[in-house]
């Protein structure tokens, strides 16, 4: 895949919720292992400072974001930041998918969290696929 | 169409439906055709956090006053609702299964849980909060909630 093939994932900043924590272990999960050539991380909060940098990032590649919660902060700011979103994650949808893997814990989730976290990157992975593919259709 | 009282607590707003009765474990019930419609007031759902699971007793289950009416799973906790009253379910919120976020986006109107055929609804009325004091009760425990943080 080129190198310009890419998305940005900007994952839900909630620091000290879990399933802020839960979206953000997904996001690393498919930047780091499955899709390490194809998506890369943007820190909301650098997207809430008006970072020029991170803003071109956001605009010059389609947009997967992961809320912890209905204010869907990241969503809402990568649009405000004149970006694409192509597809929007929500950790309480994926919970509701997977209900044996309730997610605990803050700083270091339970097993059940990092397992929902790995659910959630599978389904990001998914996603991204299908926003590149048809990017190149 | 419910008009509301409102009260401003720190950065959230509760609302409060005027057209019902409440009781005192944040639930408003409302009676309709013979039937008590009941569901969570805006203060317990905004308090309680996005619902992941709205799971009410089953349709035709006979309900003794504060036998468990419904679990509901948030994301900040496990809430056992219990039944303000007597009666048998007689309908559960079909649209719950697939939409249990109706409880945090229309808590007085499609969120509502059961509809059940009350017992003793004359004698149940007189142990419910009208708006007002429902209202000031809230008000009261959110504000208290509030110095906590």
């Amino acid at each position: 895949m080129s190198e310009n093939k890419r998305v940005v994932v900007v994952p839900c900043s909630g620091i000290g919720k879990t399933y802020g924590t839960v979206g953000r272990e997904a996001a690393y999960e498919l930047v780091e292992t499955l899709r390490p050539d194809s998506s890369e991380v943007v820190a909301l909060s650098l997207l809430v400072l008006g970072d020029a940098d991170t803003r071109a990032r956001v605009q010059a590649a389609p947009a997967i974001t992961v809320d912890g919660c209905k204010l869907a902060c990241a969503s809402k700011m990568v649009t405000e930041s004149g970006g694409r979103v192509a597809y929007e994650a929500n950790v309480l949808d994926t919970f509701r998918r997977h209900r044996q893997l309730k997610p605990k814990g803050i700083a270091e989730l339970n097993p059940e969290g990092q397992e929902l976290a790995r659910q959630m990157a599978e389904e990001l992975a998914e996603a991204a696929d299908e926003i590149l593919r048809e990017g190149e259709a | 169409m419910s008009e509301f009282l409102e009260a401003t607590v720190d950065k959230f707003t509760f609302k409060v439906a005027t057209d019902r009765l409440y009781s005192d474990d944040h639930l408003w019930l409302r009676m309709a055709d013979g039937l008590v419609s009941i569901g969570l007031t805006d203060y317990l759902q905004q308090s309680s956090g996005d619902v992941a699971f709205a799971e009410p007793e089953a349709e035709g289950t006979q309900l003794a006053a504060g036998d468990i009416l419904a679990n509901i799973e948030t994301m900040k906790t496990m809430l056992d609702i219990p039944s303000p009253l007597s009666g048998v379910i007689k309908t559960v919120n079909p649209r719950l299964e697939d939409e249990p976020e109706l409880v945090n986006q229309d808590p007085y109107g499609e969120g509502w849980l059961v509809q059940l055929e009350a017992t003793d609804w004359e004698a149940v009325q007189k142990n419910l909060l009208d708006p007002q004091s429902y209202y000031e009760r809230m008000k009261a425990e959110a504000e208290e909630e509030a110095r906590k943080l």
